[in-house]
C-alpha cells in the first residue's frame, strides 16, 4: 500500500472562522433560554416568590408609607417593584449559573470544548440568555403590579428602562454566578451563593428608603450599590421620568457587570488552562 | 477497508503520539504512550477502568494538555494547533453528555452552528444523520425521554455532523443492551468502510476483537501490547486448559498442572494452564489429575483469546478478578480507584472463553 497524506474530508472544516462567533453566541444563548423555558419547576419560583414577598410586604408594611422620610407613594407595592425585579433576576441568574455548572458536571461543557467553538461564545451565550430572561422578568413584574395599583409615573419609557435594567442585572449577577460555576464546576456551590445575594438586599434600600434607616445598617445601605440601583428604578416608578434615575438604573448594573464579567472570563481562562 | 501503511511520516498518520504523558500530581495516568494509527483503520484501545484510555483520548481530542510528549491528530499538533484538530475530529465521549432538555433536532442544529456549517446545509445534514442512526421518528422528542441506546446513537450523529476524518469513540457501548451494541458496531463498520479513521476505547474484549483492525492494550498508563488481534493471539500460542476442582484440592492441582505448561490467570475458584504441547495434552492432564486423586468438576479448553493476550501482558484478566493461580490482583492507577477487573456500570457480559 502506498503512503498517503491526510486531506481533510470535512467540507466544512474551514468555515467555522471567527465570523461565526456571533452565530455561536446566539445559538448558545438560545440553548440557555430553552433550558429556562423547559424547566417550569425552576422558573415558576423565580416569578412567584418575589410576587409573594411583595404581597406580604404590601399587606404588612403599607402603613409604614406614612412614616417620616418615606417618599410619597401610592402603595408599598410601588416601592418594592424594583426589589421584586432584583429578587427574580437573582433567582434566574443562580439558575443560569447552576446550569453552566451542570454542563461541566455532565460533560456537555467538554462537548463544546471539543468543537471549534469560540470559548468566549460559550460564556457570553449563557450570559446573554440570563440577560434576556432578566428583561422578561422585569417586564413581567411591572405588568403584573400595574393592575394592583402601581402607577409607573415615567410611562412606557420608564417601563422600557426598567425592562432593560432587568436584563443588565441578569447579565451582571449572571457574571458572578458563571464565575462561580467555572471556578467550582459544582451546581451546589453556585446555588449556595443565593442566600448571600438575598441577604445583601436587606442591607440596602430594597424594602425601606435609606432615610428611614439608622446606624450601621444605614451606613452599609449607603455603600451598597444595590441601594442606588433600587432608588433609580424606584424613582422611575413613583416620581416620573428623570435622566438621573435612568442613569442609575442602567449604569449601576453595567458597573457591577464590569467587575463580574471579567471575573467570569478569568474563571473560564483558568478552567481552560487547568485542563 | 483501505488501511494506509508503509513508510509514513508523523504527519501522515491520522493519529500519532510519542511519549505521551499526563500526570495528576503523583499519579501517572498516562505514562509514555506511543501510537501510530493508520488512515482508514479502526484502532481499539483496550484496558480496564483507570488504565489511562480516557485520559489518552482527552489529550488526543484537545480536552487535556499532555504533561509531556507529542501528539498529532489529522496532521496537527494537539497543543499548538488545537483548533485545527477540533475541526477535523468527531468525538463521542464516555458518558453521552447530551442536554436532556433539547430535542435531537435542536442538538444537531446547535452542533452544526458550533462547527460553522452553513445554515442551508444543516437541515439536509441533520435529516441524513438522524436517518442513519435510526432516530428520525424521535428527532423532535426531548433527549431526556431517549433510552441509553438512543442517546449513544444521537451522540454518534452529533460527532459526525461536520464529516470528520478522524472519529474518537470513548467506550461507546458501555451500559448498552446487546441489540444497541450490535447496532452501534454496525454503524462503526459502516463509517470505517466510508474511510473514517476510528479510535475506539473499550473494556470489552469482544468489541475490540470484532471491530478493531489493530489494538493496543493499555495498563497502568502504559501500552503493554500492540498489534492485530490475530497476531497478538498467535503470540500467546498455546491454548488454555481451564479446570475446576474442589477448593481444598486447588494447591495440589496447581502442582500437577505446572508440569504441562505455565499457569495462566483465570476466574477465582478455577485453574488455567497454557498447554505447551497443545490440545493433544488434554488426555494426559486428565490422567495425571486422576492419578493424583483429584476430582475434576469442570474442564474446558480455550483457544487463545484477547483475554489471554491481556492476561499474559498484564498478569490478570480483564474479565473477572484475579485468579486462584496466585497471580496478582488488579489495581487502579488513574485516580487510584482500584476498580480493575470489573466492568463499570453494565449488565452485560462479553467474555471470550469458549
Amino acid at each position: 500500500m502506498s503512503t498517503g497524506t491526510l486531506t481533510p474530508r470535512a467540507e466544512f472544516a474551514h468555515s467555522a472562522e471567527a465570523s461565526h462567533a456571533w452565530s455561536q453566541t446566539m445559538a448558545m444563548s438560545k440553548r440557555s433560554i430553552i433550558a429556562i423555558v423547559r424547566q417550569p419547576a425552576l422558573i415558576i419560583p423565580s416569578l412567584i416568590f418575589p410576587l409573594f414577598f411583595a404581597a406580604l410586604g404590601a399587606s404588612s408594611f403599607n402603613r409604614a408609607t406614612q412614616l417620616p422620610g418615606f417618599p410619597k407613594v401610592d402603595s408599598f407595592l410601588a416601592l418594592t417593584l424594583a426589589a421584586s425585579v432584583l429578587q427574580g433576576v437573582i433567582f434566574g441568574s443562580v439558575t443560569g449559573g447552576a446550569a453552566l455548572a451542570v454542563d461541566i458536571e455532565t460533560g456537555f461543557f467538554d462537548r463544546l470544548l471539543a468543537s471549534p467553538t469560540s470559548r468566549v461564545s460559550i460564556l457570553i451565550g449563557r450570559l446573554a440568555g440570563n440577560a434576556l430572561f432578566g428583561c422578561i422578568e422585569a417586564l413581567f413584574f411591572t405588568l403584573v403590579m400595574i393592575p394592583f395599583g402601581v402607577n409607573i409615573r415615567s410611562g412606557p419609557a420608564g417601563i422600557a428602562v426598567i425592562t432593560l435594567a432587568g436584563g443588565l442585572i441578569g447579565l451582571s449577577i449572571g457574571g458572578f454566578m458563571a464565575a462561580m460555576a467555572l471556578r467550582t464546576g459544582s451546581a451546589e456551590a453556585v446555588q449556595g451563593v443565593f442566600p448571600l445575594l438575598f441577604v445583601s438586599m436587606f442591607f440596602s434600600s430594597a424594602f425601606f428608603p435609606r432615610e428611614t434607616m439608622q446606624g450601621i445598617y444605614r451606613t452599609i445601605a449607603n455603600y451598597n450599590p444595590l441601594s442606588h440601583l433600587y432608588e433609580g428604578m424606584r424613582d422611575l416608578v413613583i416620581t416620573g421620568w428623570s435622566f438621573d434615575a435612568m442613569l442609575k438604573s442602567l449604569l449601576i448594573p453595567i458597573g457591577i457587570g464590569c467587575v463580574s464579567i471579567p471575573l467570569a472570563l478569568l474563571a473560564l481562562r483558568r478552567r481552560l488552562r487547568a485542563v | 477497508m483501505a488501511v494506509m501503511s508503509g513508510t509514513n511520516s508523523n504527519n501522515d498518520y491520522p493519529i500519532y503520539a510519542e511519549g505521551l504523558m499526563r500526570h495528576f500530581g503523583d499519579v501517572k495516568a498516562v505514562d509514555g504512550v506511543d501510537l501510530q494509527v493508520n488512515a482508514g483503520e479502526v484502532f481499539g484501545f483496550l484496558g480496564p477502568n483507570g488504565a489511562g484510555k480516557s485520559t489518552t483520548v482527552r489529550m488526543l481530542t484537545t480536552l487535556l494538555r499532555p504533561t509531556a510528549g507529542v501528539a498529532r491528530v489529522a496532521g496537527f499538533d494537539v497543543v499548538k494547533d488545537a483548533d485545527q484538530v477540533r475541526r477535523r475530529i468527531g468525538v463521542a465521549l464516555q458518558d453521552a453528555a447530551i442536554d436532556p432538555l433539547m430535542t435531537g433536532h435542536e442538538l444537531l442544529a446547535l452542533q452544526a452552528v458550533l462547527y460553522g456549517i452553513p445554515k442551508a446545509k444543516v437541515r439536509d445534514r441533520s435529516r441524513e444523520l438522524l436517518e442513519r442512526v435510526g432516530l428520525t421518528g424521535a428527532a423532535d422528542r426531548r433527549v431526556g425521554t431517549y433510552s441509553g441506546g438512543m442517546r449513544r446513537r444521537l451522540d454518534l450523529a452529533l460527532s459526525l455532523i461536520h464529516q470528520p476524518t478522524v472519529l474518537f469513540l470513548d467506550e461507546p457501548t458501555t451500559g448498552l443492551d446487546p441489540m444497541s451494541r450490535l447496532a452501534l458496531w454496525e454503524e462503526v463498520r459502516r463509517l470505517n468502510a466510508e474511510g473514517t479513521t476510528v479510535l475506539l476505547t473499550t473494556q470489552y474484549l469482544e468489541e475490540a476483537d470484532q471491530l478493531a483492525d489493530r489494538i493496543a492494550i493499555i495498563d497502568h498508563g502504559k501500552i503493554v501490547r500492540q498489534g492485530e488481534p490475530r497476531e497478538l493471539k498467535a503470540q500467546v500460542g498455546a491454548p488454555t486448559l481451564v479446570i475446576t476442582v474442589p477448593t481444598g484440592q486447588l494447591d495440589q492441582a496447581r502442582e500437577v498442572l505446572r508440569s504441562f505448561g505455565e499457569l495462566r490467570p483465570t476466574a477465582e475458584g478455577s485453574l488455567g494452564v497454557g498447554l505447551s504441547a497443545g490440545a493433544e495434552a488434554v488426555p494426559a492432564v486428565v490422567r495425571s489429575l486422576d492419578d493424583a486423586g483429584m476430582q475434576v468438576q469442570h474442564l474446558e479448553l480455550n483457544e487463545p483469546s484477547l483475554d489471554d493476550v491481556f492476561a499474559e501482558a498484564t498478569g490478570y484478566r480483564l474479565e473477572g478478578a484475579a485468579s486462584a493461580s496466585g497471580l496478582p490482583q488488579a489495581q487502579g492507577a488513574e485516580g487510584g480507584t482500584g476498580k480493575r477487573g470489573r466492568k463499570r456500570g453494565t449488565n452485560e457480559t462479553t467474555g471470550e472463553s469458549a
